[in-house]
């Protein structure tokens, strides 16, 4: 029990604590490949700092949901972070369904998010939210199915339980439905991050802006707890990437050693993941807002074919 | 080396006439061509007959009674086909509606496009066979594309994208007979994809597999001899391409696909013991046979109508395969043959007539043929009566043969429906003829120099046609009873 | 390795590759860009030879090896540099047009993918190599077929032609695992070739006749 506990305190820490520095990362090593000098990793640290020590401004015409949104956005991410292990086999936290629970929580965190754009009734808000929630329409099934397609190789919805059974030998997490399931969850992994071929973090530019045309209306603690959720959530993403389908080297058990060894290896896996990301936003230009549902029918189509070869692979 | 001649022959002098400048000297190179491999083809007909089967370089190539016989149809279409270039294509660069370049093309890709056709029937590997009837398809488009007019770039296109793609499905049909042929337990030992092979192990073969390769080798090969629904390239192909070409492509091209079908068929009848592939060869014939009547009877081009007849005609021989019985077979052999004498007629009379009038639609060339070309009108007629399906042309008793064939087999219904396809297209034919061969010229018409009109062509094709017709010799009945043989085998 | 590991490494490696080629397919589909098209045939090819390697590598097969390397020679690296230099020296549009807009085409290409599996059922047990690459095969015949009508761009119907040949060699290779005997694997790659360079002549020819590529403009032939 007290090493559950252990668990629990430890992954909260990871979540909080990593969460900014993957953010920094790639913001950094972004820059980096465009030859700039780019930020320091911890900028994202500071940003966040500063943002909780100042006042905040909110709108005359906002009600009880603008200021409820960040920590209800805040939580669920965090929440959602602790359902998927990341160092050890075995998450701290299984809400009942899973995966399910997981896939609700991520939605529950979008929903108030789109909410906390409308409220203020600024005309950016609720832009964003709409194409906000547009975009999610294709890739939250396509988020569902990919995970479906390793529950039910697995036999299980729960993470803990997906991610044992996905240990075994390397090669054979090279199967069809493994990797077609990777890329449709990688391109999914893109939109719900707003990375570029689907939105630009790195703009306020109206025509284009999707998650931060939401944020707009947001100042001080609350834009630091929507900062901070939404690098959770990247975070959540990119693990459940890297833990689910690549689980090499995680800890079996809660010897130090292991978990040490555990800790390395996800790192190492999850700034492999990073660097994709980052050549991914370099090579590639963003898309029209009405081309992205193309890329996203794409990932939908992956996925669904990751699941059709999980009964017609066997 | 019989067979390996027949192969080598033509293809060495179609590479023989890259280096020529003269036309004369290419026209009398590829006649001299076709003349022995219509030598070639009798002399194999003796040693089939005499032997079996004749087979050369360890069964690489084989020979049997239905090869021998489409090598005879090759050879007699070729050689008429060289017979009527010389003159059509001095009138076409006289006209100068073709350069010089483009005739040298076609005297090099003919006899190529002949030596494919000679594979396809010689060659006993099933894949080794789609490699021929593919090169058959390649040799024959930039011959469809010869006049380089816009609509004629259109049919060879037609042409190459739905012939390609049929072969691609007939390939993948023999991948799964080839699958069939290796069995259950694969070793690095590869058996043989030879046809004689697989008829001796043919009842040891996986059915489902067979039964795929069939329905992919129907559709595939089919879309290459022209059946209906996969026809639609085949009006276009056969309207556009120069005359002579127009008369390979439906005298000869589109049986030898079918002779590929056919050895599928017999290979699925072998194998499946039941109706299976017969009866699809009967609904696709049938099919066909509709299709064709109707367009024959509106068609406006004189080229088209021809191609469509040539559906018709392909049709029947489907048909009366399709019904298996020794006699319906033999019919449809019958058929092909006469058929192959016949069409290549009518395509070289059209050549006549396009070059004179400088159009194909049967408004424009009016009435008067009669008066303006009188050789060609009486050839043309003559050979259109014949395509009609009256005696005392062989066609008639071809096709009397199927049909009487099906009654006896008491599939009179099919027999029925045959029939009034026959009798639909006949009326056609016919009511198209009367339109330009009888009644008086237009006047003052703007007409080119009266053509030589090539005359020898088809002179031979309908004097043949005429023999044939009243004196089948003995050796080709008993070659003909013997490729019913191999197709009815199971029967 | 011992010999049970080592084939299922192989059947692994296949499944993979296939699906790969599956995928790569259905990018197709959806491509605009004229140039990546022939990329991405040139990467399905690979893919195409690939398999055929890991064939030749696990089962020991010499002949297989050849195949390979005539498909990669052939297909990945002749077939896309001739149909490139063709599309730069028209310098033909960029971008394609299809008939059918894409979401359509991915979900028709899905339901061909369902569709190529339910043929491809009764014969599963008949696979030596991997799982299914069978159905994998059928369906880039099928979708192949489908991309061959949706596109009006000569050259992407040649594109589409060739993806229906990558399908049937993949057949070839699923269901007899060695292949067909060299004599016939080398008539394929011949014609293919030869096919190819000739739809580039008459590609460049109704180019210059019609001053356009588009297949739709050959509507003159009817009835």
């Amino acid at each position: 029990m007290s090493s559950t506990a252990f668990d629990f305190v430890l992954q909260t820490a990871l979540l909080l604590g990593l969460a900014p520095l993957v953010s920094g990362c790639i913001k950094n090593w972004k820059a980096k490949l465009q030859n700039r000098r780019g930020p320091p990793v911890w900028q994202v640290y500071r940003d966040i700092g500063k943002f909780l020590r100042k006042d905040m401004v909110v709108s005359e015409h906002a009600s009880w949901v603008f200021s409820y949104a960040p920590y209800v956005v805040f939580i669920s991410a965090l929440l959602a972070g602790l359902m998927v292990p990341m160092v050890s086999t075995q998450a701290p936290l299984s809400l009942f369904g899973g995966v399910l629970a997981l896939v609700g929580l991520l939605a529950l965190g979008r929903f108030f998010l789109a909410l906390g754009g409308l409220d203020p009734a600024s005309a950016f808000g609720g832009m964003g939210s709409s194409r906000e929630m547009t975009i999610a329409a294709i890739a939250e099934p396509a988020l569902m199915l990919a995970i479906f397609t390793v529950a039910l190789a697995a036999g299980s919805t729960d993470l803990s339980h997906i991610v044992q059974a996905t240990l075994g030998p390397a090669w054979s997490l090279l199967n069809p439905r493994h990797v077609l399931a990777f890329a449709a969850l990688f391109i999914v992994l893109l939109a719900e991050t707003g990375r570029i071929p689907v939105d630009n973090p790195a703009t306020h530019l109206e025509l284009t802006m999707i998650h931060e045309a939401m944020l707009l209306e947001y100042s001080g603690r609350y834009l630091a707890l929507m900062e901070w959720g939404a690098s959770i959530k990247q975070l959540v993403l990119m693990t459940l990437l890297v833990n689910v389908f690549f689980p090499i080297g995680l800890a079996a058990d809660a010897s130090p050693a292991a978990l040490g060894l555990g800790l390395l290896s996800y790192l190492a896996r999850l700034s492999l993941v990073a660097g994709v990301v980052v050549l991914v936003e370099t090579a590639n230009a963003k898309l029209r807002l009405f081309r992205v549902p193309d890329l996203l029918s794409a990932a939908f189509v992956l996925a669904s074919l990751a699941l059709f070869s999980t009964f017609l692979f066997q | 080396m019989l067979l390996a001649a027949l192969l080598l022959v033509p293809a060495a002098a179609g590479l023989a006439c890259l280096p020529l400048r003269s036309h004369r000297l290419m026209a009398a190179l590829v006649v001299a061509t076709f003349g022995t491999t219509l030598a070639l083809g009798v002399g194999l007909l003796h040693a089939v007959l005499a032997r079996g089967v004749v087979t050369e370089f360890h069964e690489f190539l084989s020979a049997d009674a239905l090869s021998a016989w489409m090598v005879l149809l090759i050879s007699i279409v070729s050689l008429a086909t060289s017979l009527y270039a010389g003159r059509y294509f001095e009138r076409d660069l006289a006209a100068g509606s073709v350069t010089p370049g483009r005739v040298r093309e076609f005297y090099v890709l003919t006899p190529l496009f002949a030596a494919s056709m000679f594979l396809v029937v010689l060659v006993n590997s099933v894949g080794v066979m789609w490699f021929a009837v593919e090169t058959t398809a390649l040799t024959s488009v930039l011959l469809v594309a010869l006049y380089n007019r816009q609509t004629s770039l259109e049919a060879a296109w037609k042409y190459i994208i739905l012939g390609s793609l049929g072969l691609a499905l007939a390939l993948f049909g023999s991948v799964f007979l080839y699958a069939a042929a290796v069995g259950p337990h694969a070793t690095g030992r590869l058996p043989s994809f030879n046809w004689s092979h697989l008829m001796t192990i043919a009842d040891q073969l996986d059915p489902r597999l067979v039964r795929l390769a069939f329905v992919l080798a129907l559709v595939g090969y089919g879309t290459k001899a022209g059946l209906a629904p996969m026809h639609t390239w085949l009006p276009d192909a056969h309207s556009e391409a120069p005359s002579p070409t127009s008369a390979m492509l439906s005298g000869v091209s589109l049986k030898v696909a079918l002779y590929a079908l056919l050895r599928f068929h017999v290979l699925s009848t072998a194998c499946l013991g039941t109706a299976f592939s017969r009866d699809l060869l009967l609904g696709f014939g049938l099919f066909s046979m509709f299709l064709a009547a109707p367009f024959i009877l509106v068609q406006r081009n004189l080229k088209r109508m021809l191609a469509y007849s040539s559906l018709e005609h392909v049709g029947l021989i489907c048909t009366g395969i399709g019904l298996n019985t020794p006699v319906t077979i033999f019919g449809a052999l019958l058929h092909m043959g006469y058929h192959a004498l016949t069409k290549p007629v009518l395509f070289f009379a059209a050549g006549n007539i396009h070059q004179t009038y400088h159009t194909l639609d049967f408004r424009r060339i009016g009435p008067g043929l009669g008066k303006t070309l009188p050789v060609t009108a009486l050839l043309f007629g003559l050979a259109a009566v014949a395509a009609a399906g009256l005696p005392p042309f062989g066609l008639f008793y071809s096709e009397l043969t199927v049909i009487s064939g099906g009654i006896a087999a008491h599939r009179t219904g099919i027999s029925i429906l045959m029939l009034v396809a026959l009798i639909a297209s006949f009326c056609g034919i016919l009511q198209q003829l009367t339109r330009i061969l009888l009644g008086a010229p237009a006047t003052n018409r703007p007409l080119a120099s009266r053509p030589g009109e090539g005359v020898p062509a088809m002179a031979l094709l309908l004097g043949s046609l005429l023999i044939f017709s009243l004196w089948l010799p003995a050796s080709v009945q008993k070659l003909l009873h013997q490729a019913a043989g191999i197709i009815g085998g199971g029967a | 390795m011992n010999p049970a590991i080592s084939t299922d490494i192989a059947a692994q490696l296949i499944a993979l590759l296939a699906v790969l080629m599956l995928v790569v397919q259905l990018l197709l589909v959806v491509q605009r860009m004229l140039l990546t098209s022939i990329r991405l045939f040139a990467v399905q090819s690979m893919f195409l030879a690939g398999i055929a390697a890991v064939v030749a590598f696990f089962h020991g097969a010499m002949h297989v090896y050849i195949v390979a390397g005539l498909t990669f020679i052939g297909k990945v690296m002749f077939l896309p540099w001739l149909l490139d230099r063709q599309v730069r020296r028209m310098r033909i549009g960029q971008e394609i047009e299809p008939l059918v807009n894409f979401p359509t085409s991915m979900l028709t290409c899905g339901g061909l993918t369902l569709l190529g599996y339910i043929v491809a059922r009764p014969f599963t047990s008949l696979e030596r190599l991997g799982n299914n690459t069978l159905a994998v095969a059928i369906t880039l015949v099928l979708t192949g077929i489908f991309l061959m009508f949706n596109r009006r761009k000569a050259i992407t119907q040649v594109l589409a032609l060739l993806t229906v040949e990558n399908g049937v060699m993949l057949a070839a290779v699923a269901l007899t695992t060695y292949g067909m005997p060299l004599v016939v694997e080398l008539g394929i790659f011949f014609d293919v070739l030869v096919a190819v360079m000739v739809l580039a002549i008459l590609v460049y020819r109704i180019r210059e006749s019609f001053d356009s590529m588009d297949v739709g403009k050959l509507t003159q032939l009817k009835g």
